[in-house]
Order: C-alpha cells, then structure tokens, then sequence
C-alpha cells in the first residue's frame, strides 16, 4: 500500500530505460562487434558475438597498399587541427571587438554572423570552388581550411561573444593601466577568462570538422587526398564485399572523436545546452 | 612617458580595435560566406556551364524552369517529408526518452551517453552502419524472418519504402540531440513547484502540461530549429546510402539535387537558382518557427 502512493512500480522507470537504450544501442553494437569478427560471418550474422574475435580487419586497413587510411588520418589531423586553431584565435578576437565596441554597426554584422548559422554550404559552393580554383587552391589542404574557417567563423563569434559579455570591462582597463600592451591585456588576462567558451569551441567545432563530408568530397576532390569521412566513403565503392575492412576503417577514423567525446562529456552537454535552461 | 599618455585613451581605441580584431574575421566570413552567396544569384541569373555554351544573362528564366522542372519539384517533396519525419520524431521521442531518464546516477547517465553517441559520429559512418542494418537480407530483415515475417520489405531498395527508412535514420542519428536539450530543461524545472502543485492535488499529468511543459519552452525552440534546419541541407545520408534511388529521385534532396546539378551535369546556373531558392525557403521556415515559439516562451 505504501509503495503505491510515492511511486507505483519503482521498476517501471529503469526498466523502460533499459529496454528503449538496448533497442537504441543496437547499431553501434553492430558497428563496434564486426571490427573483430571474421568478414566471411559479417553478412550472414551481423549481431553475433564476435567469438573467436579476429584483428585481421583492423591488420588489413593498417597496412593497405595505397596506405588509404593513413593518408586519410593525416589529412583529417592537418585539416581539423589547423582549422580549429586559426577559427579559436579569429572568432575570439571578433568576439571581443564585437561586445565591446557595441553600436548598432556591431549589432549589425552579428546579425549577419548568426544568419550564417543556417546557411547551408550548397549555397556557397559553387562559387567557392571558382575562387579557390582561380588562386590554385582547389584540392589542396589550404582551400579546405580557409573555407572551413569561412564557414564556421559565426559559430566561434556567437559562443565567444556570448561569454565575453560576463567578463568585465574594468578588468581590461586595469590591466592597461597597469602597462600592459593590448595584446597583453587580450592573450593574457582576457583569453584565459573564455577557457570555458574556448572548450566549446575546441569540441564542437573538432568534431563538426573531424566528420564533414560534402565539403572536403568537393574540395579536396575524391582523388587527390582523402579525409578519414571521404576515406570511408571510398572504401564502401571499392571493395563492397568486404565489410571486415570498412567496418575497421570506420572504426579506426571514428576512433578520436570517440575519445574526446567520451573524456570530455560533460563539456558536449554544457556547451549545447547553455541556451535550453535560461528561461 | 608614453605609457602614461597610453593610458589615458581608450584601452580599444576603434580603428585599432577594428583593423586588429574585427577586420580579419570579417574579411573571411564576406569573401567565403556572404560574397558567394551574392555570386550564386548572380549565377542564377545565367546559363552558366563551364562546359556548356557561352555564359549570358537569362534573368529569371532559371527561375521559371525551375517551378515547371517535375525533378526539382519531387525533391521539394521529398525534402519536406523528411523535414516533418526528422522534426516531429527525435523531438516527441527525445521529450519521452528524457521524461525517463531525468534521474541521477551512473545508470541514468551511462544511458544518455548511449543516446547522445550518434549525435558525434560522422553522417558516413552511420549511413554505412545503416545500409547493413537495412539490406535486404540485413540484421533488420534477418530478426523480421526469424518473428516469422514472410516477406519483409526491402527498406532501402523498394522505391515505397527507402524515403521513410532514411527519416528513420536521420531520426536515430538526431534524436540524443534533442534528449540531451530537453534533460537540461527538466533540470530546470525547480522541484518545489512540482511538490506545491503535487501537494495541490494535481496529478502527473497535470502536472506535466501545466508546469513542466510550458518550461520547456526554449528547449522546444533550440530542438525544432536545429532539427528544421538539419533536415532541410541532408545530403551525406543520401549520397551514401541511396543516391537519391531507387527508381528516379525518390529520396534525392534539394540539397542533393544542388551538388548533382552544378557539379555533376554541370548545369552551374540552374543550380545556383536551386539553390537560391533551397536558402528562401530555410530563411523563411526558421523565422516563422523562431516567431511562433519564441512568442511561446514570452508568454510564461
């Protein structure tokens, strides 16, 4: 009788979690067992347990000729790193420039900014690859990073500009007071302040970048190089049969984004639901 | 002594502060953002095609094909079934899913790493993992015939099917997005209003529509937006898995149809128009959803 009045069936709750997580869980099960199962057994059971577990797949992917793989993951580590780098360093700046010399000009070009937002990159394409093409820097690894911080510049502005407004502007001027030179008083009082916005940034955009598809399949171009996404997607076409190899390949590329997300969870919840709980 | 004068100016003097700071992150966003975008309309407004007849100036004629074009109208079809699958599914399931697990402990968290993991995975890899669920002869098919389904359908080689099995897909690779958002506004939610209403009398259901749902109200808006406009540029699931078949268009996007039209047939102009009108169309439908929700939240 007690039980029935705080919470009818305590079990129900977990329960249904359970069930609905397990139904949910089931394509990453697969996706992560047929790494070490035999490629022959592949197809006809995709769910069983990878027993006896086999490392040839990952053993295959490793050591291909044409080295697709590592190829694939120096392009994506160049690509990502440099982006991520330059756009942290360019949409604090704008950031800052943009709280703190209000008006309604910087009102102005954050609006453009955040329309960027939901822009999509069919849009911007075509023309992009004509200009990259005109300066000879279609298919190389530069053309990728100047369109990737092209595009996601707004982002970094949005998340740096949201949390530039909390950081006061006495701050500053007692620091310039101080003597501090401007590159000073921003390097190394103000962008230590942001290490929360800055840890956005890192996350989304690492892994916004890290997985692309469309943009480095245009630019890069399908045969020059490859980033671990076009990568996967060239593996698919060539050896279609073999499943062992791309569901490794898959693997290995996903492998660092696995990583950062489940080290730095909270940071993923946090970032994205900042704006979720103010009322 | 020129320090001391330093001081006495502004610590961000504007011009420095613009030239410094502002210009440069300006300059990359005008010329590889807004600047294409112009360029597209201009190219919309030709027949350009690298390959093709000398470029001139068509006005609106792409426009017009466009609206008669059946191919492109299909794919506006298509592109707004999946836009309602993709809006309406991870944001009722991901609501119920985070009613569940709004709980503390290692449980309750564990699973909502499980439903968020999708969320960081690239759009390749779970359309790969997906194509093998979904082949004919696939785990989904494999489970079907083992319940004793006859005949089970090929979900993404039967024209009737593929679209819906890609809302499915799309949904499941949305959906921890959506959970995650409306977990940290039942967080929100403070707990003494529960109890007083619970004291009052009201019952959960009750409870649920008349206060936690109306405080959801900004996760509603984050969800749908992002959702509306995720759905609407889907391309990498369709290049991957279906390339637009089976059959003619039956799962080609606007999105899809842009890149396969100005960088496949190389029709530059045409396409530029598409996707003109594909930025219209997403302009529009996100300040009409941000309109009506955001009055939602204001009448709180």
């Amino acid at each position: 009788m007690t039980a029935m009045r705080g919470e009818r069936a305590p079990w129900a709750r977990p329960l249904t979690a359970l069930a609905v997580g397990t139904i949910f869980f089931v394509p990453l099960y697969v996706a992560c067992v047929n790494v070490i199962k035999e490629g022959p057994r592949i197809a006809r059971e995709p769910a069983s347990l990878p027993v006896p577990p086999t490392l040839d797949n990952l053993q295959a992917v490793l050591s291909r000729p044409d080295r697709l793989f590592w190829v694939s993951l120096t392009n994506s580590l160049i690509v990502t790193g440099l982006s991520v780098v330059i756009l942290t360093v360019l949409s604090a700046m704008l950031g800052h420039y943009l709280v703190r010399s209000g008006g309604r000009w910087s009102r102005l070009v954050m609006l453009l900014l955040l329309c960027g937002l939901m822009i999509p990159p069919q849009v911007i394409l075509l023309p992009i690859t004509r200009v990259l093409a005109t300066f000879h820097l279609m298919t190389t690894v530069q053309g990728l990073v100047l369109f990737n911080v092209g595009y996601y510049v707004p982002f970094g502005v949005f998340v740096f500009a949201g949390f530039m407004r909390s950081i006061p502007v006495e701050l500053e001027e007692a620091a310039a007071i101080d003597g501090a030179g401007r590159w000073t008083v921003f390097w190394q009082v103000v962008f230590p302040l942001l290490r929360p916005a800055t840890a956005s940034v890192l996350i989304f955009l690492g892994v916004w970048i890290w997985n692309d598809f469309l943009n480095p399949l245009i630019i890069l171009g399908p045969g020059q190089g490859t980033t671990v996404t076009t990568g996967v997607y060239r593996s698919i076409g060539q050896y279609q049969a073999d499943f062992g190899g791309v569901f490794a390949m898959m693997f290995l590329a996903t492998l660092p984004v696995l990583i950062l997300y489940l080290l730095l969870q909270r940071h993923f919840v946090k970032g994205l639901t900042g704006g979720a709980t103010k009322g | 002594m020129s320090r001391g004068a330093r001081t006495r100016r502004p610590v961000w003097p504007g011009l420095w502060h613009f030239l410094t700071f502002g210009a440069p992150g300006i300059t990359v966003y005008v010329c590889f953002v807004l600047a294409p975008i112009v360029v597209s309309f201009g190219y919309s407004l030709t027949n350009y095609n690298p390959f093709g007849p000398p470029t001139r100036f068509v006005g609106l004629r792409n426009y017009r094909l466009l609206m008669q074009d059946p191919e492109f109208l299909l794919s506006l079809r298509v592109t707004t079934i999946l836009t309602v699958i993709v809006v309406v599914v991870p944001n009722v399931l991901g609501l119920a899913i985070a009613v569940v697990l709004d709980r503390r402990g290692w449980f309750y968290n564990a699973l909502r790493t499980v439903f968020f993991t999708p969320v960081v995975l690239s759009t390749v890899v779970v359309s790969i993992i997906w194509i093998r669920l979904m082949a004919d002869d696939g785990l989904i098919n494999q489970a079907l015939r083992g319940l004793g389904v006859a005949g089970p359908p090929g979900w993404l080689s039967d024209p009737a099917y593929a679209l819906y099995s890609l809302g499915i897909i799309l949904s499941w690779q949305m959906l921890g997005f959506c959970v995650v958002v409306y977990l940290a506004g039942l967080q929100g939610v403070p707990q003494d209003l529960q109890e007083a209403a619970a004291i009052d009398g009201a019952g959960p259901v009750s409870r649920f529509r008349h206060i936690t749902w109306p405080m959801l109200a900004p996760a509603l808006t984050i969800n749908t937006v992002v959702m509306l406009i995720s759905a609407f540029k889907v391309y990498d699931h369709v290049q991957v898995i279906t390339k637009g078949g089976p059959g003619t268009g039956t799962t080609a996007t606007v999105a899809y149809n842009v890149i396969q039209t100005g960088f496949v047939a190389n029709r530059q102009g045409y396409a530029s128009a598409m996707a003109i009108v594909m930025l219209v169309i997403i302009a529009v439908a996100c300040a009409v959803a941000l309109k009506i929700l955001q009055r939602r939240e204001v009448q709180l």
